[in-house]
């Protein structure tokens, strides 16, 4: 049983013209098991705290914690968030030409384990992952991320999670531009997750429909860069119902719309 | 238009340097310019000014601009890469000056002052005649034994209707001044791969002559890993319609060494198709490395579809590279004539990409310099040559800190 803990998180972007600051005062915790479901408009900061947790280089701290269990994530770099147990699947996965899916995954995997993985053993734990994935064997040779469509790009991301096994996962919009049955199968491979290694799950999301196969515990409303209101899966359906509107300051739902 | 000289209801077109497309072909042309001799003094001694020199160290490679006595201690070994013997596809004839000058096969001129010297110099001269298709892939394997200049001209001929691999390799520590001669005839396909390996104190200047034939297509791959210096320069074109000409190059230089790369292309035919890729990655101090590359499509080459593209990877700070693609139209009816270069250092996004999986900066940084390699190494189209080379390059990534 772990605990990933986010007190007092202020942070922000470096941009070319200066600091930027986004993250006000990002409470939160999340236990293993836990299913947490963000919401908020565009722009309000939901990325932005993904990527400080998992330390992208462009965002800042400014004050605040966080935690997996007694350590501090903070301090560490990308790679060693990544062994603490923490994943993030990106909104954007970036292309890496050259490198294969299955050279890239088998590095990051002997990372984790501390040892290569036996070539055959692996071969065969991949080609599984990917059949659940419904995924083509012949992406284990592709570069990764390099001409995926952006359905195949988020179940990339899914694979990734199935083989690096985290204590506590952030999808950042994974279920944004699937058609039904990739978003079904997609949200198969979380719950799998879930269920097999017990994570804990930040789930960001604009949509109600993925909270249909995945069930969250708890629903967050984000605005202007912290948490608003906290409730159980019906604030999700209430929210689609009234929108954003009465969270947000006067004047500013027309960008929170755009 | 309002540039064109209205006299007396003729029209006379005129070169107006704002708008050279226009007219292509009154356009100033590189063939114009581009001199090709047999006599020394046809070529100055190269200074800094010298635009085909501009980026070389001429302070290292004084000797190869003045007269000399070649050494002949280059050694030249021809095997087929599976062990059998070497049969009937495969003549090779040591021939003379003479011989090569007076072989209408041949179209090898010097183009500079070095390749001039080189020849004037070289002890060994060798014509090699393809025929049929290889049963394995020619391996030529050039030594070199000592830093004392040496010179060496190849000659190959494709027959028509023949399918070739072919590696060339330089090993060892010496200052070689080669000249190469590569006819592809109509009908065939030929791949030939150069590779440099040379020890570090090793310089290789290096002039190819190309030349693909009707529906004939042409791979050539350069592999440059190291030396102090190497400089290759190649002037292809073509001898027929429909020649395919695929160049690919791979440089990896490290500490101090100078690598330089020249692909000058004529479209000379109709309907040919040309394609350039060339990339490098650069490491350590004082490293530094040159690409040049020109297209000039003649006014006749009605259908050319040609491309190049150089991209460079700097792995420090420290190492400096130059990029320069060319292009010349003279022919207003072409399918495609395209170029793009860029010079950077590592990608942030790629390198956070790896590490939020757990993989730590050096290692995705290897992986990314593996990826940039091997994305061109798979499309060498010689059988294993590109696993080969990947291994090379994880070798030298693996001793690298
Ligand atoms: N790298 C950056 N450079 C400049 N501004 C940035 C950068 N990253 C984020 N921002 C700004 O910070 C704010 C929050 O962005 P963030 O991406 O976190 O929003 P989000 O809640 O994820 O929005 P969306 O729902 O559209 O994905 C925005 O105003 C955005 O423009
Ligand atoms: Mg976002």
């Amino acid at each position: 049983m772990s605990v990933l803990t986010i007190r007092d998180l202020q942070a922000g972007v470096k941009t070319d013209t200066g600091y930027k600051e986004i993250l006000k005062q990002v409470n939160l915790t999340i236990k293993s098991g836990e299913i947490h479901a963000i919401m908020g408009p565009n722009g309000s900061g939901k990325s932005t705290l993904a990527y400080t947790l998992a330390g992208h280089p462009k965002y800042e701290v400014q004050a605040g914690t966080a935690t997996i269990d007694d350590q501090d994530i903070l301090s560490m770099t990308p790679d060693e968030r990544s062994l603490a147990g923490l994943f993030l699947a990106m909104q954007y996965p970036v292309e890496i030409p050259g490198v294969s899916v299955s050279n890239f995954l088998r590095t990051a995997v002997t990372q984790h384990q501390g040892e290569a993985p036996k070539l055959r053993e692996w071969v065969g734990t991949l080609n599984a992952s990917m059949k659940r994935l419904k995924m083509d064997p012949k992406f284990a040779q592709r570069s990764l991320n390099d001409g995926f469509s952006g359905g195949e790009k988020k179940r990339a991301e899914i694979l990734q999670l199935e083989m690096l096994k985290p204590k506590f996962v952030i999808l950042d919009e994974t279920d944004s531009g699937l058609d039904v049955d990739a978003l079904r199968i997609v949200s198969e491979g979380v719950n799998r997750a879930h269920e097999e290694n017990n994570c804990g799950i930040l789930l960001i999301t604009h949509y109600t429909r993925i909270l249909k196969y995945i069930k969250p515990d708890f629903v967050h409303v984000f605005a202007d860069g912290h948490i608003i209101k906290t409730g159980g899966p019906e604030l999700a359906d209430q929210l689609e119902d009234t929108g954003y509107d009465q969270y947000l300051p006067e004047g500013e739902s027309e960008s929170a719309l755009a | 238009m309002s540039n064109l000289n209205m006299q007396t209801g003729s029209v006379v077109p005129k070169y107006d340097p704002q708008n050279p497309y226009a007219y292509p072909a009154f356009m100033p042309s590189s063939a114009d310019s581009s001199r090709r001799s047999f006599h020394v003094d046809d070529f100055p001694v190269p200074t800094v000014k010298s635009e085909e020199w501009k980026y070389a160290p001429l302070e290292k490679m004084g000797s190869f601009f003045m007269p000399y006595d070649a050494s002949g201690e280059t050694a030249i070994n021809i095997a087929y890469s599976d062990g059998s013997t070497l049969d009937d596809h495969v003549h090779l004839h040591r021939v003379t000056r003479q011989e090569l000058e007076d072989d209408p096969d041949s179209s090898f001129i010097p183009v500079d002052r070095v390749s001039v010297l080189g020849w004037n110099a070289a002890p060994q001269l060798y014509k090699i005649i393809i025929t049929g298709t290889l049963p394995s892939a020619l391996v030529v394997t050039v030594t070199s034994a000592s830093l004392s200049l040496d010179s060496l001209h190849l000659f190959f001929t494709i027959e028509k209707r023949s399918q070739a691999n072919i590696i060339i390799q330089h090993h060892g520590q010496g200052r070689l001044s080669e000249s190469i001669d590569i006819r592809v005839k109509d009908y065939s396909t030929a791949s030939f791969a150069f590779i440099q390996q040379g020890d570090k104190e090793s310089q290789y200047l290096c002039s190819q002559r190309l030349t693909v034939g009707e529906n004939a297509r042409l791979n050539h791959s350069v592999i440059t890993l190291s030396g102090d210096i190497a400089r290759i320069r190649m002037d292809a074109d073509f001898s027929g319609a429909n020649g395919y000409l695929n160049m690919l190059g791979v440089y990896f230089a490290d500490h101090g060494e100078y690598f330089e790369h020249r692909p000058y292309i004529v479209h000379n035919y109709p309907s040919c198709t040309s394609r350039v890729i060339y990339k490098g990655a650069l490491n350590g101090i004082d490293t530094k490395s040159a690409w040049v590359g020109n297209a000039l499509i003649l006014p006749q080459a009605v259908g050319t579809d040609s491309y190049e593209l150089n991209r460079n990877l700097l792995l420090t700070s420290e190492a400096k590279a130059e990029s320069e693609p060319q292009l010349e139209i003279e022919c207003g009816d072409i399918v495609g004539a395209g170029h793009a270069s860029s010079i950077g250092h590592f990608d942030q996004e790629q390198l956070y990409y790896m590490e939020s999986r757990g993989i730590p900066e050096n290692i995705a940084k290897k992986l990314i310099i593996r990826g940039f390699f091997k994305e061109l190494f798979d499309e060498i189209g010689i059988l294993d040559l590109g696993d080969q080379l990947l291994h090379i390059i994880d070798t030298r990534l693996e001793h690298e800190e």
